[in-house]
């Protein structure tokens, strides 16, 4: 286990490096000036002056002397006094990248998590509700609702639920952030398509659970029927789903654009998608370099959760 | 499971209060708004966005200001000030009270430093042109550029300390030079004198601007260093972040937190501080255009500064219905001397908008216009055949739009249609052309002079050789708006002129390089005032100007530009201006003007005190009051 653990966690810095020298050659060869912008233009020898100060005249200095600056080695030399140095950012002249990240990934990552909670409370409870009486006026009712919740876009849901709960019922505040009612909406948002996903999962699994042999034997036992629902078969119906959380956590965690458009959410994945739009290289390489350590942590938690919660699975 | 289970849970939970905990919301501030977007830079000398010059405007304060209605020039941290009868020597007396928040006196010297970063190419400030009236100061900008491109070879093979030292030296020269050669002297702390290479009457509207407002030196010149890579000197911006920020205007600076909020307490300091009328301001930053309208709906906040929806023609309609129901009272309170807020507020009170009617939507004249460009050059950017460098041609393709048509039916916003670039009315002095409108009679007949006929019968026009006339590519940005305008032109122009169109949507960033390199025919474009003055518009069709999209030359057009430059005059200057501008516009036509832009403001005209409806966009949010 620790040997597999030391073993995974040395090839994240290749799958880094990787993914970093893709990023930035498509970051670069996106058309574009990222100090182009609609409206007024500088005089031409500002505008050489800007393009020198960043590099952004020179692709292999920039290459290097960001991935030096980003990976922390210029840290470990002494020549740059932050460790993960992920530069300036282009657009919005006064803030660094690493300030642009660490005001915004703390927001993604609570809505993400209370969004994860909601997916799998909500998912969990209208899977094992389908799985234990298939065919029931409920099972259709929970199928509906996944089904509304995989195919409407999430535009469409959150205009609703603020229009319902802070336009009529004034329940929230629009475009305010701070206090946990606000967290409430664009959580519920951004949990549906994961909780009707889940739904669909549980649901299969414990159908399938429900007619296996130790469940007829726990039956025949006597055992009752809620214990052997919740203890017996959850326990087994849950695999998949746990091995879905884990890509789908970074997914709610990073990847909620327009959720955090709709209700004006102050996180990532709106500095994310503006980055590219303003082809924002050091913002771009910097949140595709967090998202991307995110991720290979992420699946990484859930291959060690996995063995916990189910100790016959080796790892290779 | 047991343990299991719960550890997870706990952790969770955790984690969520901690984050909760750490995230407090703000109390409530006197006035709320959403700017026109987030801000990019506090940095008076760097800023370009009219979002910044917004919040700059209540930070920080220049030897000028503008009124609020008249957009007259008033003082500032200047009392007095001097103008020498060549026009070329400005002498400021600054006020004896005027001081930094954190107490410090504002002095003349405050202000030469701040103009000197601008004119160093190192600061890469936005604005930096406009500084180059000051004597010597366009000669001393290339200088520095040319030393700095000098260092890699004088530097070349030595290590970084010695770069440094050399980088140091280069420094103590350049700033000598600026010293002897450029015209801003700080005689003492209370006089500024300033020299100009050409007389600039708009000198003191260009002062009341954002670039030319002053930063606090000491605050400033820690976040400096010298780049061994380049021998420039560079900044790192926190300096402009809370509690850092010394300003020396109405308000200090609270909160600023990228793309939520920002927040603004009255500057204790300021020597005006009885003339601020809301103790707190903040600016919440809203992506989405319907989520704006949204806070604006419920309460969030007080005055919304951009209407982006798509419904806002509907929004206008509804207003329009208002305005309908109580057009003789209006009219009553007009003649009584009322202003347009003040007679939507006492409207408001008698009137209040019935169902399908509203009130708080207001369309005000800003200082822009929406084009088209044509290519002016003699050839495409590939070498292809290009006809827009015949002018008839242009003035063709301009009297075949019927603009009227595309702002009633297609943006749906009734604009002010525009036939010149200038919007009318909006500079004193200045009675600009009339311009070329919509007539296609004669839009055919000027096409078949420059040689473009339908000859054969088929619907399209040839040359005298029968080739075609080369299919129009109308270059425009990816945005919905834009979109429908390019379809409307393209539509226009087949059906009355028999070409051929082809849109070009690109990413408005791609799009935007295309214009700078001239890669395109036709294309989209937009452009709002700076200052006061006709120039700040004409500049854009003089020869070589870094906004000159088209590439237009004309030897003629520049000599009377020139001319209006050295012209002491006022009056006869604005006639050269004058002959200029009817030069562009009924003759040459590089740009084909379609409308004049309209900002759209959201707030409740008996809450929301004290809007400029002035054209110029500047709204100071110290004069703002919201009546609770």
């Amino acid at each position: 286990m620790i040997a597999m653990l030391i073993r995974r966690l040395l090839q994240v810095p290749v799958i880094l490096l990787v993914i970093y020298t893709v990023t930035f050659t498509l970051a670069w060869l996106l058309p574009g000036n990222p100090l182009e912008r609609e409206g007024r233009r500088p005089d031409v020898a500002v505008q050489d002056a800007m393009k020198a100060q960043y590099n952004l005249d020179k692709p292999l200095t920039f290459y290097v002397s960001y991935l030096d600056q980003a990976s922390g080695l210029a840290w470990l030399r002494g020549d740059s006094e932050k460790v993960f140095n992920l530069g300036p950012c282009l657009q919005y002249q006064d803030w660094s990248t690493n300030e642009l990240i660490g005001g915004a990934l703390p927001v993604s990552i609570v809505l993400g998590i209370v969004a994860l909670v909601f997916a799998v409370t909500i998912g969990l409870a209208s899977g094992i509700v389908g799985a234990v009486r298939p065919g029931s006026w409920m099972d259709v009712a929970t199928l509906l609702i996944a089904l509304l919740g995989i195919s409407l876009p999430s535009f469409v849901i959150g205009t609703a639920l603020l229009i319902v709960f802070a336009v009529w019922f004034e329940f929230v505040h629009v475009a305010h952030w701070g206090s946990p009612r606000d967290l409430l909406l664009p959580a519920l948002t951004l949990s549906l398509p994961f909780a009707a996903y889940i739904a669909r999962l549980t649901r299969l699994g414990m159908i399938d659970v429900l007619q296996s042999d130790f469940i007829r034997t726990a039956r025949a036992k006597g055992v009752s029927e809620t214990r052997i629902v919740l203890r017996h078969a959850l326990k087994v119906a849950f695999l998949p789903v746990l091995s879905y959380l884990g890509p789908a956590a970074a997914y709610v965690m990073t990847g909620s654009f327009v959720v955090e458009k709709v209700f004006n959410v102050p996180g990532l994945g709106q500095h994310f998608v503006n980055s590219v739009l303003n082809k924002d290289l050091f913002v771009i390489m910097g949140i595709v370099l967090t998202y991307s350590t995110m991720l290979v942590l992420f699946n990484l938690a859930v291959d060690v959760m996995y063995r916990w919660v189910d100790p016959r699975i080796e790892f290779a | 499971m047991g343990m299991r289970t719960i550890l997870p849970i706990l952790l969770l939970v955790g984690l969520l209060i901690g984050a909760v905990m750490l995230d407090r919301p703000q109390p409530p501030a006197d006035l709320t708004f959403i700017n026109r977007g987030e801000v990019h830079s506090l940095d008076p000398q760097r800023m370009s966005w009219l979002q910044d010059f917004r919040i700059a405007d209540a930070l920080y304060e220049g030897l000028v200001n503008y009124d609020n209605d008249t957009f007259e020039i008033v003082p500032g941290v200047a009392e007095t000030w001097t103008v020498s009868p060549d026009g070329l020597t400005y002498t400021f007396h600054l006020r004896d009270n005027a001081k930094w928040s954190n107490g410090d006196p504002v002095t003349a010297q405050d202000f030469a430093y701040s103009w000197r970063r601008a004119l160093f190419p190192d600061t890469v400030a936005g604005y930096a042109d406009l500084f180059f009236k000051i004597k010597g100061g366009r000669a001393f900008f290339d200088w520095r550029v040319k030393q700095l491109q000098d260092f890699a070879g004088r530097a070349a093979g030595v290590d970084d300390a010695a770069r440094l030292k050399l980088a140091q030296q280069m420094l103590e020269e350049a700033l000598q030079r600026y010293e002897q050669t450029v015209g801003v002297d700080a005689v003492d702390p209370h006089t500024l004198v300033v020299t100009l290479d050409v007389p600039t009457p708009y000198m003191l509207d260009l002062l009341a601007f954002g670039p030319f407002k002053p930063v606090h030196r000491p605050t400033v010149e820690p976040y400096l260093h010298l780049d061994a890579a380049s021998g420039a000197f560079r900044q790192h911006y926190g300096w402009t972040k809370p509690p850092l920020l010394v300003s020396n205007g109405p308000y200090v600076l609270t909160v600023w937190r990228y793309m939520r909020d920002l927040r603004m307490e009255r500057n204790p300091y300021y020597w005006n501080s009885a003339a601020v009328q809301s103790d707190s301001v903040v600016c919440i930053a809203v992506e989405d255009a319907n989520t704006a309208v949204l806070a604006y709906e419920t309460g969030t906040i007080d005055w919304l500064s951009d209407v982006g929806v798509d419904y806002r023609a509907d929004m206008l309609a509804q207003k329009q219905r208002y305005m309908d129901r109580n057009a003789a009272r209006y009219q009553e309170l007009c003649d009584q001397g009322k202003s347009y807020n003040e007679a939507m507020e006492i409207l408001a009170h008698e009137s209040p908008p019935q169902p399908g009617e509203r009130n708080d939507i207001h369309a005000f004249a800003a200082y822009g216009t929406y084009f088209y460009n044509f290519n002016c050059q003699p050839t495409l950017n590939g070498g292809e055949f290009n006809p827009f460098k015949d002018a008839r041609i242009r003035r063709a393709f301009a009297r075949a739009v019927d603009k009227q048509a595309i702002v009633e039916r297609v943006t749906r916003m009734n604009q002010p249609v525009a036939n010149v670039l200038i919007p009318p009315g909006s500079i004193a002095g200045f009675e600009g052309a009339k311009g070329i409108g919509y007539d296609p009679a004669k839009a055919r007949s000027e096409l078949a002079e420059a040689g473009w006929e339908d000859r054969d019968g088929d619907g399209y026009v040839e040359d005298a050789a029968g080739q075609r006339f080369p299919t129009v590519e109308i270059l425009f940005p990816s945005v919905a708006e834009h979109k429908s305008i390019a379809q409307a032109i393209a539509h226009m122009w087949e059906r009355t002129l028999g070409v051929k169109c082809r849109l070009r949507e690109e990413e408005t960033k791609v799009q935007a390089a295309h214009l700078q390199e001239h890669d395109f025919m036709v294309s989209r474009g937009n452009w709002y005032g700076d200052y006061g003055d006709p120039t700040t518009f004409l500049d854009l069709d003089r020869t070589g100007n870094s906004n000159n999209d088209r590439n237009y030359s004309n030897p003629v057009f520049d000599e009377l530009m020139n001319q209006a430059d050295m012209e002491l005059d006022p009056v006869k200057r604005m006639k050269i201006l004058e002959e200029a501008d009817a030069m562009m516009v009924n003759e040459e036509v590089p740009i084909l003007p379609l409308f004049h832009q309209v900002t759209l403001y959201m707030y409740d005209p008996a809450k929301l005190r004290n809007i400029s409806t002035h054209p110029r966009l500047t709204q100071y949010l110290w004069e703002l009051k919201v009546v609770k």
